[in-house]
């Protein structure tokens, strides 16, 4: 071990269900990854090395949701080890795609779909859930993937023992940045004035409707918008769905609250 | 102020000359809509183009930029971005909201990067047509009488050219056998008539006279309530005012190094973190008080202390609002007419 490294914070990053995007994403830090095995003791990160270790930590980046038994395991180990836990990417922090069921009786019928009746014999399967329905967690970092300059702020706030600075409006406020046209005013289903920003509005500047990958702001309207949504044309069922694509578990309350209501 | 002549076919070799000088900044399409840009090409630049999508406040304070730069040996202004500039095309109603964030970031404490980059930035105005969102006679501000060193008015075969600054002068200087010095009682005529028809070419108005008062009586008045409920809190109506010039500023630090970056970045009272305070207190979480803020700042403060509204027609905020809050529909319905909008649809659609 380099000698100092005692002071230094130790860090376990962690991938659970994804597709372990936020994972590669850090390790396509190239100019700044050597500054950062630098300034933190890494102990854990299995996608950039294999000496890993799994002792008590200082900070655990998890990435991921929960949709294993087994995984569930390691994610209590993992909150038990560590003082601090960060949720990085979308599925971590609201479930991601593989959470867009929210019914457990939806999943059930689409596990059985894809599965059948193979039984499974290596971990016991679970409806996909975001890591805070298991554990306390400390910040989220969210993104699909996190974006490079959040993750090094993040991480470089953390080393210095302060919370991260996010932003914390919508994808709305870059686009304007961006000097976009707005697309919903042109009756395309952006889901912009919801979605967390952090992407620099990257696919409204390339005229593509936001889909919500950063997870839900603060303070969505997420009423107003499915209401405008409404008007500008499409049903029920196209914008729940569309709502409920990455981020699901963030709006629970709200889809579940439509489902009574009529189409 | 002196007033000279420059034919259609003049224009381009104008700008050529002058571009040599500074970047020339002008309005462009971008879809159908239009944006200020850095020009070479001229026949880019749109002579008749309405608003463009966020005020020319950027040209003066980018949406973000480094304000410092950190080391060990202290803090750095980092004026970078600041270059000379000649802005093109920029019309009345624009230049006022120059003058409104003028009195903004000259009161107590002068910011200087906005003061450098005004005076690194020569103003070309350049007169317009009012599509159906602008409002500028009713808040005065179709025509302009300061702010500018040149302004043009596009009068079919010729521009009436207003001098108005010594650096104005300075520019025609540069290639002055371009110019007429001498008007004909027929241009005069035809300055006239442009105006007289521009004037009749506004499609609706405002009454802002009365919108102090409004402010006052209506303060509680529930129409607040169902704005805020239907609000996006996207922040839109703030980043496209040319009043507008609130701001946050975010620490960027380098991994392991001393080095960083101080980062200034538009921020919008319309949204959620604009009134929290350390320990997390939030002075105003609703929507709808926020609502009242920027509505109370435009449309009632301002006028108390500057005897003008902090609003200049535009008409960003109707074209920016996906839910149709904005000056028209809110300035309606403190009238008491009710305007067709969307935040009063929602209303009586919800049932929930």
């Amino acid at each position: 071990m380099e000698k100092g490294s005692k002071e230094k914070l130790k860090i376990g990053i962690y991938e659970l269900t994804g597709c372990a995007g936020d994972a590669l994403l850090i390790l396509d830090c190239e100019k700044e990854l050597i500054d950062m095995f630098k300034a933190a003791d890494i102990q854990s990160f299995l996608m950039a090395k294999s000496d890993n270790i799994d002792g008590e930590l200082d900070v655990a980046l998890v990435e991921g949701s929960v949709s294993t038994e087994r995984e569930k395991e390691e994610l209590l180990d993992i909150r038990k080890r560590a003082k601090t836990v960060v949720a990085i990417g979308i599925c971590a922090c609201f479930g991601g795609i593989q959470a867009a069921f929210l019914d457990k009786k939806d999943w059930e019928k689409n596990f059985k779909k894809v599965y059948g009746d193979k039984k499974m014999t290596h971990t016991k399967p679970l409806q996909s859930k975001p890591i805070d329905a298991y554990i306390k967690v400390d910040y989220y970092l969210p993104g699909c993937p996190i974006g490079k300059e959040q993750f090094l702020s993040t991480f470089n706030r953390i080393l210095r023992g302060h919370p991260p600075e996010l932003y914390r409006f919508s994808v709305c406020v870059e686009c304007k940045w961006n000097e976009n046209d707005c697309l919903l005013n042109k009756g395309i289903p952006c889901l912009g004035p919801i979605t967390r920003a952090g992407c620099g509005s990257i696919c409204i500047n390339h005229n593509l409707p936001c889909v919500g990958c950063w997870g839900p702001v603060e303070e969505a309207n997420l009423t107003s918008e499915f209401h405008l949504l409404r008007e500008k044309g499409f049903d029920y069922d196209f914008i729940k769905k569309k709502m409920a694509n990455f981020s699901g578990t963030g709006m629970a309350d709200f889809l579940g609250e439509l489902k009574g209501e009529k189409k | 102020m002196r007033i000279i002549k420059l034919k259609k076919d003049n224009l381009f070799p104008f700008l050529e000359v002058i571009s040599e000088e500074a970047d020339l900044w002008a309005p462009v399409k971008k879809g159908d809509k239009h944006v200020f840009k850095v020009v070479d090409d001229f026949s880019q630049i749109e002579m008749n183009s309405t608003r463009t999508i966020l005020p020319p406040r950027k040209i003066f304070l980018p949406p973000t930029f480094d304000m410092f730069s950190v080391s060990e040996e202290g803090y750095k202004e980092d004026f970078s971005h600041i270059t000379k500039k000649i802005l093109f095309g920029i019309h009345p109603c624009d230049i006022h909201g120059l003058l409104i964030l003028d009195n903004f970031y000259k009161q107590a404490y002068l910011d200087p990067y906005y003061l450098e980059a005004r005076k690194n930035t020569l103003i070309l105005g350049l007169s317009c047509w009012p599509d159906e969102y602008c409002f500028a006679k009713s808040t005065n501000t179709h025509i302009i009488e300061e702010g500018f060193d040149l302004f043009f008015t596009y009068l079919k075969d010729f521009f009436l050219v207003w001098i108005g600054s010594s650096q104005g002068d300075d520019l025609v200087r540069l290639k002055p056998e371009l110019f007429d010095e001498k008007l004909t009682d027929k241009d005069i005529q035809t300055y006239l008539n442009w105006q007289a028809e521009r004037d009749k070419a506004y499609k609706w108005d405002l009454n802002f006279t009365a919108m102090p008062d409004l402010m006052e009586l209506k303060y509680g008045d529930p129409l607040w309530e169902k704005l805020g409920d239907t609000c996006l809190a996207c922040g839109s109506c703030t980043n496209v005012c040319p009043t507008c010039g609130c701001y946050n500023i975010m620490d960027k630090q380098f991994l392991g190094g001393k080095d960083g970056k101080i980062m200034r970045h538009w921020d919008a009272c319309t949204l959620e973190e604009y009134s929290e305070v350390a320990g997390g207190e939030n002075f105003r979480k609703k929507r709808s008080d926020r609502l009242k803020l920027w509505y109370t700042h435009k449309l009632q403060a301002f006028i108390s202390k500057y005897g003008k509204p902090s609003c200049v027609g535009c008409g960003r905020c109707i074209v920016a609002c996906p839910v149709d809050i904005n000056v028209r529909t809110v300035g309606k319905a403190l009238l008491g007419e009710e305007e067709d909008a969307f935040w009063i649809r929602l209303n009586k659609e919800v049932t929930k």
